[in-house]
C-alpha cells in the first residue's frame, strides 16, 4: 500500500478512537466510531483476494448496523430526555439498546459470528488493529453509560466466556483460535463491567498486552494453521520457548501476568456473592486453556512428523527489523512479567 | 411518544428488518442501511426544527455526510464482492465460514 495513504488510514484510525474517547455527546461519539471503520475498511480490502473483500464486507454491514442502532437510540433518548450526555442516559429501552449496540460492535456472545469470519479473512496486521484497537472505543462508551439491567450483562459476559471456549475447540485456523479467545476475554470483561469499572479497563488494558503480543509472534512465524506452526523451531528458536509462556499466560495461569484480570475478577464477584458467576466463568475458562495448550503443544512440546530436512525452510531469513517485530520484546515482557506489578497498575487506573 | 417519533422509528425498524431479515442480495442489504441512515437525517432534522436552536442545526448535516461516506465505502465493497465472487448475492459470501 502506498505509504502516504497508510498514514492518512493509521492517523484516521488513532482519530476516531481519540474522538470517541474524548466525548462527552452521542453524536460525537458516533461520528468517532464511524471513522474507526471507515478508515480500517481499505486495510482490510487491501489484499486483492475473495477472502479479504468479504471479511471487509461482513465488517462494513455489521459495524454500520450497530452504529446506527446506537445513533437510533440516542435520538430517540434526546426527544424524550432532552439531551444528548453519554453518562446521564436513564431511559431503560433506549439504554439496553444501546448497549446491545455496542456489544455487537464488539463481538460478544450472542453477535459474536461476525467476528471469527473476519479475523480469519485479513492479514494478522489488520486481525491485530480489529482485535484490539478497534475494541477500545465501543468498550470506554460501555463503561460510561449506567446500566439499567443488570442481568443483561451477566447473562451475555457468561455467554461469551462458554461460547469463546467452546467454538474455538473444533479449529484448526489460528486466526480463528484467536477470535474465539478475544470473545471469552471480552466476556471476563464485561461480566466485571457492572460491580467494578477499574478491573474492567484493566482487564482490557491486559488483553491488549497479550493479544498483541500473540499476534506479533504468529506474524514473526508466518504462520495461520496449527500446523505451520510445528516448524517454529527451524524458524525462531527463542520464539519456540517464548510461545508458550504467552499462551499460558492467555489462558490464565498463575506466575504469568494474564492472570492477574481472572484472579481480580473472580475475587471481586465472589466479595459481591456472585459465587455461581465466578464458578461459572472460572470452570469455563478452562475450555479456553485447552486450546491454549494445544497451540503450545504444537509449537513447543512437539516434533513435526516430517522427516528432518523438509522442516528447514528454503531460504535463511536475515531478520528484518519492522516496527511491528520490534514492539515485540516488549510485547512480550509486558504479557509475561506484569503479575507482580498489578497494585501499581491498579492504583493508576483506579 | 409523539406522532414524529413514533414515524421515524417505525421508519428506521422496518429498515433494520429489512436488513436482518431479507437476505439474498447486498445491494438490499446496502439500500436498507441507507434508509436507517435517512430515518436518522429526518429525526435529527425535525429535532433541530423543533427546538428551533442554530447550534444543533449542524447535526443533520454532518449526519449527512457521514452517512454518504458510508455509502459510497458500501458501494465501493459492492463493487469489489461483484469483481472478486462474480454476483451481488449474499449466499455467495461463504468462503470464511467454519
Amino acid at each position: 500500500m502506498n505509504p502516504y495513504l497508510l498514514i492518512v488510514l493509521l492517523t484516521s484510525l488513532g482519530l476516531g478512537t481519540a474522538l470517541t474517547l474524548s466525548s462527552t455527546h452521542w453524536l460525537l461519539a458516533w461520528l468517532g466510531l464511524e471513522v474507526g471503520t471507515l478508515a480500517i475498511l481499505p486495510l482490510m480490502a487491501q489484499p486483492h483476494h475473495p477472502r479479504a473483500t468479504e471479511a471487509a464486507t461482513k465488517y462494513f454491514i455489521v459495524q454500520a448496523t450497530a452504529a446506527a442502532t446506537l445513533l437510533f437510540a440516542a435520538i430517540n433518548n434526546a426527544w424524550l430526555q432532552g439531551h444528548w450526555d453519554i453518562q446521564h442516559m436513564s431511559h431503560p429501552l433506549f439504554t439496553s439498546m444501546i448497549t446491545l449496540a455496542l456489544l455487537l460492535k464488539l463481538g460478544l456472545a450472542p453477535m459474536h459470528t461476525w467476528m471469527p469470519e473476519v479475523i480469519q479473512g485479513v492479514s494478522l496486521n489488520t486481525g491485530l488493529i480489529v482485535s484490539t484497537w478497534q475494541k477500545i472505543a465501543p468498550f470506554i462508551l460501555l463503561l460510561q453509560i449506567k446500566q439499567i439491567h443488570p442481568p443483561l450483562l451477566t447473562i451475555i459476559g457468561l455467554a461469551s466466556i462458554l461460547i469463546g471456549g467452546w467454538g474455538g475447540l473444533n479449529q484448526t485456523q489460528l486466526r480463528k483460535i484467536l477470535a474465539y479467545s478475544s470473545i471469552a476475554h471480552l466476556g471476563w470483561m464485561v461480566l466485571i463491567l457492572q460491580h467494578s469499572t477499574a478491573l474492567a479497563t484493566f482487564a482490557l488494558l491486559i488483553y491488549i498486552f497479550m493479544t498483541s503480543a500473540t499476534f506479533i509472534t504468529l506474524k514473526k512465524c508466518k504462520a495461520t494453521t496449527i500446523n505451520m506452526l510445528t516448524t517454529t523451531w527451524t524458524k525462531a528458536p527463542t520464539i519456540t520457548l517464548v510461545a508458550p509462556l504467552m499462551l499460558l499466560s492467555l489462558g490464565g495461569l498463575p506466575p504469568l501476568s494474564g492472570f492477574a484480570p481472572k484472579w481480580f475478577i473472580l475475587q471481586e464477584l465472589t466479595q459481591q456473592n456472585f459465587i455461581p458467576h465466578a464458578s461459572i466463568a472460572a470452570l469455563a475458562a478452562l475450555l479456553s486453556l485447552y486450546y491454549y495448550l494445544r497451540l503450545s503443544y504444537s509449537i513447543t512440546l512437539s516434533l513435526s512428523p516430517n522427516n528432518l530436512p523438509e522442516c528447514l525452510q528454503w531460504r535463511v531469513n536475515y531478520p528484518i527489523s519492522t516496527p511491528l517485530s520490534s514492539a515485540l520484546p516488549a510485547a512480550l515482557a509486558l504479557t509475561l512479567f506484569l503479575l507482580p506489578l498489578t497494585p501499581s497498575a491498579l492504583t493508576l487506573i483506579i | 411518544m409523539t406522532p414524529i417519533q413514533m414515524t421515524f422509528s417505525t421508519m428506521f425498524l422496518l429498515g433494520l428488518m429489512g436488513l436482518t431479515f431479507h437476505r439474498t442480495h447486498l445491494l438490499s442489504a446496502l439500500l436498507c442501511l441507507e434508509s436507517m441512515m435517512l430515518s436518522l437525517f429526518l429525526a435529527t432534522s425535525l429535532w433541530a426544527l423543533q427546538l428551533s436552536t442554530i447550534n444543533i442545526a449542524t447535526v443533520p448535516m454532518l449526519l449527512l455526510a457521514f452517512s454518504a461516506c458510508e455509502a459510497s465505502s458500501g458501494l465501493a465493497l459492492l463493487v469489489a464482492t461483484a469483481r472478486t465472487h462474480g454476483s451481488d448475492h449474499m449466499q455467495n459470501l461463504n468462503l470464511l465460514q467454519c
